[in-house]
């Protein structure tokens, strides 16, 4: 799957987790860009996207994503 | 915990907890203190509260569960068929996943009365904390 539809899916994701439809991230996006992102909500991103694209990341992996670029990379990495 | 772990135990909807939820959530309706009038709309007698199962899943998430250390992420419930005072309501929730990367665990939920007849059904996420 190309990054650029994982960024969109990834996208509906956030609009539906923080129940906001004018949510846009982009692949420079960090936490501190998007309101109300802390870290429960964080938590609750990283199990919406990992049921949704049905992967699994590790808590190492987690902790290197610097936005969401990088975690984009890895989904895409994990449905090869 | 792991994936298909189950968790039971039984729960009476007894006069107490009836009074107290009612006097908590301040929820008077007639359909759940008016026996006329929940028979009028075809359930034999006063409904209990939903969110009385509610209060059910807190006690599973904070005194069940084998940590101490979780916090409730989630929480979804259908109610399926009505509950009346003095049932008793056997709970059994089952590990369907676990999310390793954030130490978090959901569980699909069912409350059922003697007979096998479900009361509710839903899932809950936790976390686990540290």
């Amino acid at each position: 799957m190309e990054n650029k539809i994982i960024l969109k899916k990834v996208n509906n994701i956030f609009k539906d987790v923080l129940d906001d439809k004018k949510i846009k991230i982009n692949e420079k996006t960090t936490a501190s860009d998007v309101q109300d992102w802390d870290s429960l909500t964080h938590i609750q991103l990283v199990v919406a996207i990992e049921k949704f694209f049905k992967i699994k990341f590790t808590s190492s992996e987690l902790i290197k994503f610097k936005n969401v670029g990088d975690m984009v990379s890895a989904i895409s990495e994990k449905l090869k | 915990m792991k994936k298909g772990d189950k968790f039971k135990n039984n729960f009476k909807v007894s006069r107490k907890i009836y009074d107290e939820f009612k006097m908590l959530s301040n929820d008077k309706n007639p359909l759940h203190t008016n026996r006329a009038f929940a028979k009028k709309y075809g359930f034999s007698g006063k409904v209990m509260h939903g969110n009385i199962l509610g209060a059910f899943i807190s006690y599973f998430v904070g005194e069940m569960l084998p940590a101490k250390n979780v916090v409730l992420l989630s929480q979804e419930l259908n109610f399926l068929n009505p509950v009346y005072l003095n049932n008793t309501l056997s709970f059994e929730a089952t590990v369907v996943d676990f999310y390793k990367s954030v130490s978090v665990y959901e569980f699909k939920l069912t409350f059922k009365k003697k007979g096998e007849k479900i009361i509710a059904s839903g899932k809950v996420r936790i976390k686990v904390l540290g």
